[in-house]
């Protein structure tokens, strides 16, 4: 019988520019900040979410390196990569090493340092995700690939430039008073459809920007010695899923298949109608992806998650809020840390303590964090602890 | 960047993909085993050399290596066998490059490495 599980504290860095930090100082900061809020001294369990710290950082072995600055040498300790789900797969290991019993504890860090490299060095970077035989072949990058997959929908669906601009748009209006989040700051529809052209039909604004950062959640067993002290949030449910790895390679390049099986089987395992869901942290890496995964998780029927938004179903005070701290697109995308800031969102406003981005009365939140074009989906839903 | 192109040039020389001995359904990239029925009684297959544009793109920044060649045209296309592949698209006007507009394949220069100055060459698309 699986024991329960819950995250009881939390850290992390601002999400930008961190040129002073290394990855490692990084991976402290958010580190240290879940240490201290839970009173756990010794995690029974390090893991680090991480997607391209070679290329990075030239630094590989990141588990025993952050368990060695954290003085925490002879902790198990190691790294997750799957793409820019490494940090929900990362919580997942987590979560289930310690609902299984075995481990009372498990710190969970995601990080990624991407500010050092040029921008055709990202690219190459974020690239690795995708096919080196098939897809880097031919030149393509990241943004290609959902440039392809936008102009696809936006026919297929008869999706507007306007409607394709919503979620960026609400991403930003929610920033503007999220502390930690890489760009504060309001637009509009008008600035994402003049913004540069990146992939056509994907604009800059439609893609989440380049960005460093950490953050980290402690994970305790109902009861365990080590549930210490921070205010609890409980993990109800998370599941991974993958679809057939390329986009090219579907039958249906809209269905994000991965998504919506990960997204019912957290469900499914939380217990929970997705009806009562408070908010939802998507992973909008490009806008088209952000509508795709809503229509995924059946919140927006198909080709509808974009006008979804422009109505105003998903901002504060809708029906259902969504990245309530600015998202991929306003908060930032480190992209292997960013699984964790979502999961970090989630418990700030399950404890009540989100400040001004507070969804009130929030009682159970999902936290939704893909590789590559839906390749792989990471799931989590939590809950409010009384 | 280390891909070993030689271990593949089949499959960039001649579309080498892949036949289900069982269900018959045919794919490019080649697979281990058949995506529609699941058998793994699977064989090289030449795919065939013509399709259609599913969705495009225009690359202005695209992979280190690649500079010289933009902006390019990226495609999804689906072949006459229903395989469904990514290529660049060549020698087609941006008028000509549209959703369902006819393709064929042609053997071009891929890419240069910056380190070595190795050639490599693959296929491409043009718009017919």
């Amino acid at each position: 019988m699986a024991r329960k599980a819950y995250v009881s504290s939390v850290g992390f860095t601002p999400v930008g520019d961190h040129w002073e930090k290394s990855i490692i100082d990084l991976a402290v900061e958010a580190a240290r900040g879940a240490l201290k809020g839970s009173g756990v001294k010794n995690p029974g369990q390090i893991i680090v979410g991480n997607m391209f710290s070679a290329v990075g950082a030239s630094q590989e072995h990141l588990g025993a390196l952050l368990a060695s600055a954290l003085g925490l040498s002879g902790t198990p300790a190691y790294k997750i990569e799957a793409a820019c789900s490494s940090g929900g797969a990362a919580f997942n290991v987590g979560y289930n090493l310690v609902r299984s019993g075995a481990v009372d504890s498990a710190l969970v860090v995601g990080v990624e340092k991407m500010r050092d490299l040029e921008p055709e060095e990202v690219s190459q970077a974020l690239a690795m995700a995708e096919s080196a035989e098939y897809t880097q072949f031919v030149g393509a990058t990241f943004a290609a690939l959902n440039g392809l997959l936008a102009r696809y929908y936006m026919e297929q669906k008869n999706v507007t430039r306007d409607e394709l601009s919503s979620i960026p748009v609400l991403d930003h209006a929610n920033a503007v008073t999220a502390a930690h989040a890489q760009f504060r700051k309001a637009i509009t529809p008008e600035v994402v459809g003049r913004s540069a052209m990146i992939a056509d039909p994907l604009r800059l604004f439609d893609c989440a920007p380049v960005g460093d950062g950490a953050a980290a959640a402690m994970i305790v067993a109902e009861g365990g010695a080590s549930a210490g002290k921070g205010k609890l949030s409980e993990v109800l449910g998370g599941k991974i899923a993958t679809n057939e790895f390329s986009i090219y390679e579907r039958d249906d390049m809209l269905d994000f298949k991965a998504t919506r099986d990960a997204f019912r089987g957290a469900t499914a395992e939380a217990g929970i109608s997705p009806k009562k869901l408070s908010l939802v942290e998507v992973h909008d890496a490009f806008s088209v992806v952000g509508a795709l995964s809503l229509e995924a998780m059946g919140f927006s029927k198909p080709g509808e998650g974009s006008r979804d938004a422009k109505a105003g179903k998903y901002s504060r005070g809708g029906e259902l809020p969504i990245n309530t701290f600015g998202g991929l697109k306003a908060r930032g995308h480190p992209v292997g840390a960013t699984g964790m800031y979502q999961i970090v969102e989630a418990y700030l406003q399950l404890t009540g303590q989100a400040g001004k981005n507070q969804v009130e009365g929030a009682q159970y939140a999902a936290t939704q964090n893909i590789g590559g074009v839906d390749s792989t989906s990471a799931v989590h839903v939590f809950g409010r602890s009384s | 960047m280390a891909i070993r192109h030689w271990r593949v040039k089949d499959r960039y020389y001649r579309l080498i993909g892949s036949r289900c001995t069982e269900c018959g359904a045919e794919c490019f990239p080649p697979v281990y085993r058949c995506r529609k029925c699941g058998s793994e009684k699977i064989e090289d297959r030449e795919m065939p050399q013509s399709g259609k544009i599913v969705t495009y793109t225009q690359l202005h920044e695209p992979l280190p290596g690649f500079e010289a060649q933009a902006p390019f045209y990226l495609a999804v296309v689906e072949l006459d066998n229903g395989a469904k592949m990514l290529t660049q698209l060549v020698d087609s006007t941006d008028e000509s490059v549209k959703t369902g507009a006819k393709v064929v394949a042609t053997v071009r220069r891929a890419r240069v490495d910056g380190d070595s100055g190795q050639i490599t060459y693959g296929y491409k698309f043009r718009v017919t």
